[in-house]
């Protein structure tokens, strides 16, 4: 039991970093490292029922607040960005390397 | 039994959501599919009997978090013609997914090593509003207050980058 939903987490994981590594768009490259977050909740969650504690539960709360920040910096680098550069490619986007 | 038909149904639905999220080219039928992900993610929450994370992922994952990256993408009103080109794009998928895969068979056969708790019946009011608040305010009070700055700093971020009005050009 608690294998198979670990199993699920591992998979979506691995989604997401294909998704993150292969793809071009920002919104979907974003919505990938979301979905790697969730696959860590998922994790959470599942080690919580297993050791029958609540922590896991917590700790899947605040990692939800966190992804709740991110999305809203995110989105509004994206705008920024959009304005300025008129595209959504994240190749136009590397005048953010140092 | 009821509660693996689900599991399975509700696994189904989740990959092909996100690979769904991966495949798909415009941003918007991306995120449709993340949506469905996202439900399916909270019936999962449901059969490890976490009702609070459950009502919380419906409520601000799938309802406000996803309501605003859909608010943007239609804001920026992206055409076929806005979106970049990616002629290779199912050879690098192919690619990445051949470069993950080492990863993913590692971490399955380490969790093949994890004792398994088989269908224990859960403690009374296991994951509660009650119950969990009571270790969140308790026991993790710090790391509460943290993310409640965190949450402010993000909001000040925000308003001062998209709503910059430009003084100077």
């Amino acid at each position: 039991m608690i294998q198979s939903y670990l199993t699920v987490s591992i998979l979506l994981f691995c989604i997401g970093i294909v998704g993150v590594i292969s793809r071009r768009n920002v919104f979907t490259v974003f919505m990938s490292i979301e979905l790697m977050l969730n696959a860590a909740n998922l994790a959470f969650v599942t080690f919580s029922r297993l050791h029958e504690t609540m922590d896991g539960h917590v700790l899947a709360l605040i990692v939800m607040a966190v992804a709740a920040a991110e999305a809203a910096l995110a989105l509004a680098v994206v705008i920024l960005l959009h304005k300025h550069k008129g595209q959504l490619d994240t190749n136009v986007f590397s005048l953010l390397k140092g | 039994m009821f509660a693996d038909g689900l599991f399975i149904l509700f696994t189904v639905i989740a990959v092909t959501g996100a690979a769904g999220l991966v495949l798909f080219k415009h941003p918007m039928n991306g995120a449709m599919s993340f949506i469905v992900t996202l439900i399916a993610m909270a019936g999962l929450y449901a059969l490890l009997s976490a009702k609070l994370i459950f009502a919380i992922q419906l409520i601000v994952y799938a309802g406000a978090i996803m309501s605003l990256i859909l608010f943007i993408i239609m804001f920026l009103n992206i055409q076929e013609e806005d979106l970049p080109v990616e002629e290779g794009r199912f050879k690098y998928l192919i690619g990445g997914a051949i470069i993950v895969a080492p990863i993913g068979l590692f971490l399955t056969r380490v969790i093949k090593s994890f004792p398994g708790a088989e269908k224990t019946i859960t403690v009374e009011g296991f994951g509660g509003i009650k119950e969990v608040g009571l270790i969140l305010f308790r026991e993790w009070l710090l790391p509460f207050e943290i993310v409640s700055i965190l949450l402010l700093v993000s909001l000040v971020g925000a308003v001062v980058l998209a709503g910059k009005r430009r003084m100077v050009k």
